[in-house]
């Protein structure tokens, strides 16, 4: 494996709901009926509209080659509404877990489903959804 | 002895302003036939800004309803015509093979009316005396003005990506009129499926509360060259007062570059390679 894959999964139907989704196009390029995860250390963040990008460094291992994948998420309006996202809460330099919906080409990209800061365990996702309803003020603050 | 002066003056086919030739006659002589009282947007005055007050409070973020968007497409599609619907035919089949048609690739506005159709973005509303302003975020130039001072539609409006809107308060409601569109603007019902509306579109909107923290926008578009009939649909947002989610600046372009120093050590913007369908191209 020239890659730190963990794991291949197929989705069920019932976490289509959770696509997280662009602000300019479709997103069917990624094959969100799979998640791979990688680990890495994060090299950039590009938090700019319409789409925040995170470039992730992963290391060489059994052999392989170290590569570098770029992760495609929403606009950082729709993030920090998703709940827990600021400019900073993914920054270069943090050993990620990032599981992801593949691009359908096999080349090293996706769209973020989940990624976890290894040093504090913080969870962040990228479902737009997560805001689809209304006074979000009066529910409890996004950890 | 001013005005004798003029008329003499007048009567030798000497003009007293630049510019003025005795051929456009001299304002106020007699047969000249009087210039046309320019159309001034007055002041407001208090009453109309009390008057804003009385309005309803379209206060704080509007954010999207995108299942509901997703739901729409399946119970009500718009009444394609049989070219239209071959083209929509074929995007979705793109879009199950994994190649989405990118419509909003350019960073031009996503127009109207698709942008009140497909957005997954936030925007609010700003009441001024004779306009309702609506400002988006993201989505590029996403700024509507909707004259509410009783003007009517010019003659021959210059087409736009946003149309001349012209409301009306009706009550709790405000009806609105856009015309002068571009040919170009999508009819979209995704951010993949959409039909250019090829001209003469024209849209009626009811904008309202449904709900005390539910917006809604009851849209008929008229697109004859694209749609059999007028199509009806309503698209709703949900209102949120948390000031962390306010809108937010969203340049559209901003994400084709990232931050850089130039030759100098200046700070600057380098692009950044992306693929046909809008991804950052990543590294090989």
């Amino acid at each position: 494996m020239n890659l730190s894959l963990r794991k291949i999964v197929l989705a069920s139907l019932l976490t289509l709901g959770a696509y997280p989704v662009a602000a300019h196009h479709a997103t069917t390029m990624f094959d969100h009926a799979k998640v791979v995860t990688i680990n890495g250390v994060v090299k950039e963040v590009h938090w700019t509209n319409p789409h925040v990008g995170i470039y992730v460094d992963v290391a060489s291992k059994d052999g392989g080659e170290a590569a570098l994948w770029v992760i495609e998420m929403t606009s950082p309006g729709n993030l920090v509404r998703a709940g827990g996202w600021t400019r900073n809460a993914v920054k270069p330099g943090d050993k990620v877990v990032i599981d992801m919906a593949p691009l359908r080409d096999g080349k090293k990209g996706g769209a973020l489903k989940k990624v976890t800061i290894a040093d504090s365990g913080k969870v962040l996702t990228a479902d737009i959804r997560a805001q689809e309803r209304a006074n979000l003020e009066q529910e409890a603050p996004a950890k | 002895m001013r005005n004798v002066r003029r008329e003499v003056m007048a009567l030798l086919g000497i003009s007293l302003l630049p510019g003025v030739s005795m051929a456009q006659g001299i304002p106020g002589t007699p047969g000249t036939k009087p210039a046309a009282k320019p159309v001034i947007n007055p002041p407001p005055t208090a009453k109309d800004w009390a008057d804003i007050a009385k309005l309803p409070d379209w206060s704080g973020v509007w954010t999207h309803v995108r299942s509901d968007q997703d739901r729409q497409m399946k119970t009500n599609p718009p009444p394609w015509n049989e070219k239209a619907a071959k083209v929509i035919e074929w995007q979705y089949a793109e879009e199950r093979a994994g190649r989405p048609p990118p419509l909003f690739q350019n960073c031009l506005p996503e127009a109207m009316p698709a942008w009140m159709l497909v957005t997954h973005n936030a925007m609010e509303f700003a009441f001024y005396p004779g306009r309702v302003l609506m400002l988006g975020e993201s989505d590029s130039a996403r700024l509507r003005r909707i004259y509410t001072d009783g003007r009517g539609h010019t003659d021959d409006p210059d087409p736009t990506f946003h149309g001349e809107s012209i409301g009306k308060w009706d009550g709790e409601n405000l009806q609105v009129d856009t015309i002068a569109m571009h040919p170009q603007n999508y009819i979209a019902i995704s951010e993949a499926q959409g039909i250019p509306n090829g001209g003469d579109m024209h849209i009626k909107e009811r904008m309202y509360l449904a709900k005390p923290d539910v917006w809604a926008d009851e849209m008929t578009i008229t697109a004859p060259k694209v749609l059999t009939k007028p199509w009806v649909t309503t698209r709703i947002y949900y209102r949120q007062r948390l000031r962390r989610l306010d809108i937010v600046e969203g340049t559209c372009l901003e994400g084709y570059f990232k931050p850089a120093a130039d030759k100098d050590g200046y700070p600057t913007w380098e692009k950044v390679s992306h693929d046909p369908y809008g991804n950052r191209t990543p590294p090989k």
